[in-house]
């Protein structure tokens, strides 16, 4: 029996080969050959017009050195890491409060979902120079409705300060600035995390809340002790891929940055200074180096997610 | 004949008809050549470049009379988005199929020249045309295409930068231009008198943190020596310019002036800062004396009046030199391992106006409003009734000419030079960082990266 499943097995190989081919052809071509190519270069000089040339560990010992010396590549590093740890958290928590709140039966239930999903379906391009106009210190929407407040706004994208960063409140130097306004413009975006929810919350079966409200359960416990768990599956899901996009943003960052990560390389976060460095520096090998630390750094940061989800995702099935 | 079908051939079919039909529909959809086909006899030269507005329709009229001129080559103009322009040309040339023509303007000749992508002048044309090519262009343009000593780049125009101002404002406080960088501070302080509280809307003057290579050069500075080699940002004249940048954030807060002047550049026509009365007087070039004239033009046709603009050279600073700034250009280079290199010499040719095409190139200049390369270009009737008809413009041109309009190092790694540059009085004019220490910083690290490229090409 087992043989003869092999055998069909086999004798099926080439039709299954043949049906994926054109995905096999484009998963070599466009990402195959360049991760292997890429990880070539990060061991060469390469400047894109000359031949590679093996310089060993090299462009792994510059990272370093910027790294420890606070080089360009700390900086990105930074830039990339703050942007991440605010952004995330920000649209996570959003998109849970909004599905939460919009899987409740209000009125114009459907318009709400229909209104906070539809800025996910706006092209990063357009929602870029919309948040540029809104955000504007002078003559912005967003300072200008401040300004009814009596709050002078901040400078939003013109401004090279941070606002969580608790060594800045010590130093008196804290203020909202670009990567915040950038973490904001995300969170913005946030309509595919809410949908996620959304589809989750319609699966949580009633009987628990009814059970938690016999047992005299508010709202705030119930969502505590049973919303959330029942949640947790696809907000880890969420995490995982929002701190993945948020590592590789790259488009509106050059869009709200100048292209260079202006104002004062606040924007600079690692995949615009990556591509900076290979296409304007002729640094092919170097950026090499960097996207392969970028990409360790993905993975490792994954795993450790991957591993903490074992303390608090539930998996009512019961599998992990 | 009794045929039994299994599933998996009949699957096996179905995966062969999807590829045939695939590779078929590509085929007839796939876009053809829909291009002008090149006439019979001549030979194609691709032409790269990235204008764009009102300069393409320019460019296509230059295109189409040297076509009309040719029995020999065909130029097929390609325009593309410029801010990655270089990107494009270096997968071209790692393709192995680069264009014969490229325009570009960034500081690259170098860079591209010492890692074998560019041709030297001096292989497409004869000696004695190299030679009479180096006399004939201004030493700007001259300059913007050279590296050790020669030609890889011809310059079909330059970029000069000057001091615009708002003649309203001037005459109403009763001060002439500033003709001095005392005078110019001295004008800024009175339009805008430093206070430490709320958003300004109004400034005189704010010196541009990518500008540094035009006030430099003003302090009587250069960036590079090239008998030793050294990269000099941080010798005393640059020093002192920025410290002078740098004294107009201790006026008005780095934070304030960030914000201020953020985005500033890209605004063209109407949004021209000193069109919104943003500041009465801005560092800009050539190419805004024509969008601000349109401007003036559409708000008149609407009933609205602009602020009246003047140009003067930029102010001098103590002994420095006379009619200093920094200039840049836009250039052609010929790729090595282009198809047509003889039809890219003589497509730039006949654009800059070179060897009998200077009538040309001035009605070129004067439809585009472009300063040309050369005197000769400039002492055409149809320019000099361009220029008296636009006397803003003639400053800029009488600049052109100077000696002491600098462009750009013509080394290796000048684009990294700039970014560290940047990032050097990024710090000074708004972190309060001393500029003879980040100007130190951004000279080690540009002379570490040369001294890297060098020996390794060598």
């Amino acid at each position: 029996m087992s043989r003869q499943h092999n055998s069909i097995d086999r004798r099926q190989l080439p039709t299954a080969l043949l049906f994926v081919s054109p995905w096999l052809l484009g998963f070599a071509v466009l990402v195959l050959y360049p991760f292997i190519a890429s990880l070539y270069w990060s061991f060469c000089r390469y400047d894109l017009l000359s031949d590679p040339e093996w310089i060993g560990l090299d462009n792994y010992r510059r990272l370093l050195d910027e790294l420890l010396h606070g080089g360009r590549f700390a900086v990105a590093l930074w830039n990339t890491a703050y942007f991440a740890l605010v952004s995330v958290p920000l649209s996570m928590a959003l998109g849970v409060m909004l599905a939460v709140m919009l899987s409740w039966n209000i009125r114009f239930r459907v318009l709400f979902r229909t209104v906070f999903f539809l800025p996910s379906v706006v092209p990063v391009v357009a929602a870029s120079v919309l948040w540029l106009w809104l955000l504007d210190p002078r003559d912005g929407l967003a300072n200008y409705a401040l300004s009814w407040l009596g709050i002078a706004g901040p400078d939003w994208f013109k401004s090279p300060h941070v606002a969580l960063w608790p060594v800045d409140w010590l130093r008196g130097t804290a203020g909202i600035g670009s990567k915040d306004a950038l973490a904001l413009m995300s969170a913005w975006g946030m309509g595919n995390f809410m949908l996620i929810y959304l589809a989750a919350l319609q699966d949580v079966p009633r009987e628990l809340y009814e059970a938690a409200e016999l047992d005299g359960a508010n709202r705030a416990r119930r969502f505590w002790h049973i919303t959330l768990p029942m949640l947790s599956p696809v907000i880890f899901f969420n995490l995982v891929m929002g701190l993945i996009q948020s590592v590789q943003a790259f488009t509106q960052v050059y869009i709200v940055s100048d292209g260079m990560g202006e104002p004062l390389g606040s924007l600079r976060v690692l995949s615009l200074h990556l591509f900076l460095t290979a296409f304007k520096e002729l640094d092919m090998g170097y950026a090499s180096a960097m996207a392969w630390v970028l990409f360790v750094l993905i993975v490792v940061s994954t795993a450790l997610l991957f591993r903490s989800s074992r303390a608090w995702v539930y998996y009512a099935g019961g599998t992990r | 004949m009794n045929h039994e079908y299994s599933i998996v051939d009949v699957a096996r079919g179905i995966g062969i008809a999807m590829v045939v039909f695939t590779v078929v529909a590509f085929a007839f959809i796939a876009p053809g050549d829909r291009t002008e086909p090149v006439p019979d006899g001549r030979r194609e030269v691709v032409f790269w470049h990235f204008w764009g507005g009102s300069d393409r329709a320019v460019v296509e009229e230059i295109v189409n009379r040297f076509n009309a001129s040719q029995t020999k080559h065909y130029v097929r103009a390609v325009a593309m988005p410029g801010a990655n322009l270089d990107l494009k040309f270096f997968l071209s040339v790692t393709g192995g199929n680069p264009p014969d023509l490229l325009n570009q303007d960034d500081p690259v000749v170098a860079d591209w020249a010492i890692r074998g992508a560019l041709a030297p002048l001096d292989e497409l044309a004869s000696p004695e045309e190299i030679a009479a090519l180096n006399t004939w262009l201004f030493p700007a343009a001259r300059a913007l295409g050279s590296f050790n000593g020669r030609l890889y780049a011809l310059c079909n125009g330059l970029d000069v930068r000057a001091l615009y101002y708002d003649r309203n404002v001037l005459e109403k406080i009763g001060r002439e231009p500033p003709a001095t960088v005392e005078a110019l501070d001295a004008l800024a302080r009175r339009i805008a008198p430093p206070r430490n509280h709320g958003r300004r809307r109004h400034y005189g003057y704010v010196p541009d943190a990518r500008r540094l290579w035009a006030w430099g050069t003003v302090f009587g500075g250069r960036f590079y020596d090239p008998r030793t080699g050294r990269i000099t940002a941080d010798s005393e004249p640059i020093v002192r310019a920025l410290q002078w940048m740098a004294s107009y954030s201790h006026l008005y807060g780095g934070d304030a002036l960030l914000a201020f002047r953020q985005g500033d550049q890209a605004l063209t026509g109407a949004s021209f800062p000193l069109l919104e009365g943003r500041y009465a007087m801005i560092m800009d070039g050539q190419w805004r004396v024509r969008e601000i004239e349109a401007a003036v033009e559409s708000a008149a046709a609407n009933g609205r009046t602009l602020p009246r603009i003047g140009v003067v050279p930029l102010p001098k600073s103590g002994d420095g030199p006379e009619d200093a700034g920094w200039v840049n250009g836009n250039f052609f280079v010929v790729p090595r391992g282009c198809k047509n290199p003889d039809g890219a010499w003589q497509f730039m040719k006949f654009w800059a106006g070179f060897g009998g095409n200077e009538a040309e190139a001035a009605r070129a200049c004067v439809a585009g409003g472009w300063i040309p390369a050369s005197s000769a270009v400039v002492n055409q009737p149809a320019f000099q009734r361009y220029l008296q008809d636009h006397p803003d413009f003639a400053t800029f041109v009488r600049l052109a000419a100077s000696e002491n309009q600098v462009p750009w190092p013509a080394i290796p790694v000048a684009q990294y030079y700039d970014d560290q540059l940047r990032v050097a009085v990024s710090k000074a004019m708004y972190q309060g960082a001393d500029p003879r220490a980040v100007l130190e910083e951004a000279t080690r690290n540009v002379q570490q990266r040369l001294d890297e490229v060098l020996q390794h090409e060598h």
